[in-house]
């Protein structure tokens, strides 16, 4: 399968810091990809860079095989929703399904009027009178019914109700089923991310710290739980993603490919939830030792 | 795109037209009767010197209206008001209110490069203030035209006083408002591209804008081609006696009369009256003209001959509409930029 | 039509629980051969999941023989699940009925007994699937 988007060391920088750090990614197609970090992790620089609204300080990105925002033909395989979903205030509904007609030669005006219908949206609406949730479902109509075969969302159920959350993420999933979509999308809520990713990245502190196929990573991490040890003592093959030590026990986040053999730890899965918050940890840690160039601001 | 262009400017376009046909209205209400009046004026049958007089009284009474002043006054004003208006309103807004709205997000992820989308915006919403700025200039032309040529016969009067060559007239007249137009609104969108938010963006443009067009008829005009210099008689000069200034360029009808001063003999300047003829100027007694001309002082004067009132059109012109092409390259830059 | 419903926190993944359900239902006569599993894209509008997640659920039922895929059509159920083991039904609960006397004599309470039992079959599983 080929990858949607294929990154080498991308890194983007404002004036003196680093928003995006030696970023290499290979992202296959046919998935819903999770992005997910904490707020200031780099996940809206990254989206802006695969949609050609930034372009790169250091390194290389591919998207669709081709340079973002290259030229029409690349920007009609590509849709994007930004945060917030803004829309023209002043425009109606159909105002923007209009504008979708007339600035993409792939418009499908059947799937956009029946997603309208289906929204019960009100064609003569204005769109600055819609709801949070019913912008972003507009905002998904015009990113979708160019038929594109990558679809980029940043944050895009931040600041909706859990319905209309719910109902955004139902909706999308029927578009991917329906159009066989690839879709990257970011979120600092794990939560929501849960139910409809199964390929994951981690972003903190503007690295990548881990990506992969959801069931992969699962399967290769595992919480352990003992007697209290130094994790120094470990055997090679495993990778301390997180610890915790009270005077008699140590629990360990770990990444491993093979079982756990030894009798003294206590193995247990691990949720995704749990599993990314250990990295997020991970590179707060890492964070605070690395030099000052590479500070992040958080927000 | 044009679509798109003409949607989001509609409201814009609409506010235009009114004000155009509430303006052309009031023109087509008052024109003809001006007309009316200029054809039973004594102008249309004088001859040599008798038609000054006949232009003045002809202004006089026109003053003393209640309409035709307004509608004078009016239509300057508009015709100077209009490049700014577009520019702040139209210029600033386009595309500083999508950065901060961050439309530009859902614009710029359409199937057309951000150039494209530039290209249309600019273009046709640049055409229309330009052509809402010339209409206004040329229909205000047609109305005002007994006007000037009473003016250029040497008619003056408070109110109506400024040939085509005068500072707030020549920017109203000609082609001048489509270089004033086309600048403000270049202004407009490339402040707004680089402030990115619209309100600081009408502010700057504003007051950048109104620096220009006060400076282009005090300082840049009169430069524009190096005019030409005379000294002239006190006579011939048409003197006025309180500032020792000329009022006509001889052998030059229509010249633009840019400056002047009284010299003595060895060529420096006067600016009072010499103490020998200043008894020759009071109550009772009004030339002094003979005494200062036995004293053989005479007056330098600068100026523009008439001819040249087309070339100081094209070139002012010229150099709006360059400085407009400047600032729009410059918004094509900032916008592919992809910096930020 | 059946309709799919996930547990979101009963830490058996997705996938299975909808082959569960299918399974279930078959059981239960509720899918009978010839009739249509739920479209992938309706089982996803309903539920916010992953298409994937249904797909590999549906994959698997066929390759347990209990549905076929019509490409372009839907997914159609060909096979039955017997509850002719029905029969095995009553000396199984006897079992059981007698392994959970000797639970509660061994002194468990109800929570020991259900973690013990649900340890137990998801090693159990595991090691079907492995």
């Amino acid at each position: 399968m080929s990858a949607v988007i294929e990154t080498g060391g991308l890194g983007k920088r404002y004036r003196r810091q680093w928003a995006l750090t030696d970023c290499t990614l290979s992202v296959p197609a046919g998935h819903v990809v999770g992005l997910v970090g904490p707020n200031g992790a780099g996940k809206t620089t990254l989206l802006s860079l695969a949609t050609g609204l930034l372009a790169p300080d250091a390194g290389t990105i591919e998207v669709l095989g081709g340079t973002p925002a290259a030229g029409p033909a690349q920007l009609a395989r590509v849709g994007f929703l930004a945060q917030d979903a803004p829309v023209y205030a002043g425009l109606s509904v159909a105002d923007h399904l209009k504008l979708g007609a007339r600035l993409n030669p792939g418009w499908d005006a059947g799937l956009a009027r029946d997603r309208v219908d289906r929204l019960d949206l009100d064609p003569g609406q204005k769109a600055g009178t819609l709801s949070g949730g019913q912008r972003a479902q507009l905002a998904l109509t015009l990113a979708v019914a160019k038929h594109p075969e990558l679809l980029l969302l940043d944050e895009p159920v931040a600041s909706l109700d859990p319905l209309a959350r719910r109902e955004f993420l139902a909706d999308l999933m029927e578009a991917v089923a329906e159009q066989e979509l690839s879709v990257v999308l970011s979120s600092h809520l794990v939560a929501d991310l849960e139910r409809v990713c199964d390929y994951l990245i981690v972003l903190v502190g503007s690295r990548v710290r881990v990506a992969g196929p959801v069931e992969e990573l699962l399967a290769a991490h595992h919480l352990l739980s003992g007697p209290r040890r130094d994790p120094a003592t470990l055997p090679d093959g495993l990778e301390v993603i997180s610890a915790s030590h009270t005077d008699v026990q140590t629990t360990l986040l770990v990444r491993t490919s093979g079982p756990v053999l030894d009798p003294a730890w206590t193995v247990s899965g691990v949720g995704l939830e749990d599993l990314v918050l250990a990295y997020m940890s991970q590179g707060a840690g890492r964070r605070r030792r690395d030099s000052p160039r590479h500070l992040e601001v958080q927000k | 795109m044009i679509w798109l262009t003409w949607r989001q400017f509609r409201v814009q376009a609409l506010t235009a037209a009114a004000a155009l046909a509430a303006f052309a209205i009031l023109l087509a209400a008052t024109g003809p009767h001006l007309a009316g009046r200029y054809a039973a004026s004594a102008i249309t049958s004088c001859h040599g010197g008798g038609c000054q007089s006949a232009a003045i009284t002809f202004l006089s009474q026109l003053q003393a209206t209640s309409t035709y002043p307004v509608v004078y006054l009016l239509g300057i004003a508009l015709i100077l008001l209009a490049p700014a208006i577009t520019g702040i309103f139209w210029g600033a807004p386009l595309i500083a209110r999508e950065l901060e709205t961050r439309t530009f997000t859902l614009a710029w992820n359409q199937s057309i490069t951000r150039t494209r989308w530039l290209a249309v915006k600019l273009t046709l919403t640049g055409l229309a203030a330009m052509a809402v700025t010339e209409a206004l200039s040329l229909s205000y032309a047609w109305w005002a035209d007994p006007i000037g040529k009473a003016i250029d016969l040497g008619g003056s009067t408070s109110l109506f006083s400024g040939g085509r060559f005068s500072s707030l007239i020549f920017a109203t007249h000609g082609i001048t408002p489509l270089g004033y137009a086309a600048f403000a609104f270049a202004l407009g969108t490339t402040t707004g591209a680089l402030i990115r938010r619209t309100v600081p963006a009408m502010a700057v443009t504003l007051a950048i804008f109104a620096a220009a067009q006060i400076a282009m008829p005090l300082g840049v005009r009169p430069h524009l081609i190096p005019p030409d210099r005379t000294i002239a008689t006190i006579e011939s000069s048409g003197l006025d006696y309180g500032s020792l200034t000329a009022t006509v360029v001889p052998g030059q009808p229509g010249a633009w009369l840019i400056s002047s001063g009284a010299i003595n003999p060895a060529g420096q300047p006067v600016s009072t009256l010499p103490a020998a003829c200043a008894g020759s100027f009071g109550p009772k007694v009004l030339s002094p003209g003979p005494c200062l001309e036995s004293q053989g002082i005479r007056e330098t004067i600068t100026y523009e001959p008439a001819n040249r009132y087309w070339p100081l059109q094209g070139i002012e012109t010229g150099i709006f509409l360059a400085l407009a092409l400047a600032l729009a390259g410059s918004c094509f830059w900032r916008v592919s930029r992809r910096r930020t | 039509m059946i309709e799919f419903h996930l547990d979101a926190r009963s830490g058996v993944a997705p996938y299975r629980q909808l082959i569960h359900q299918v399974r279930h239902a078959l059981r239960l006569g509720l899918l009978r051969e010839g009739d249509q599993l739920p479209k992938v894209k309706d089982v996803v509008a309903g539920l916010a999941i992953n298409p994937n997640t249904v797909l590999k659920a549906y994959r698997e039922l066929e390759y347990e023989g209990l549905v076929a895929a019509r490409p372009g059509i839907g997914t159609f159920v060909t096979g039955t699940l017997d509850g002719g083991s029905l029969a095995a039904h009553g000396p199984l609960r006897r079992d059981l009925a007698r392994w959970l006397g000797r639970a509660r004599q061994a002194g468990l309470d109800d929570e020991s007994i259900e973690a013990l039992f649900a340890s137990t079959f998801r090693s159990a599983s595991e090691e079907d699937i492995a």
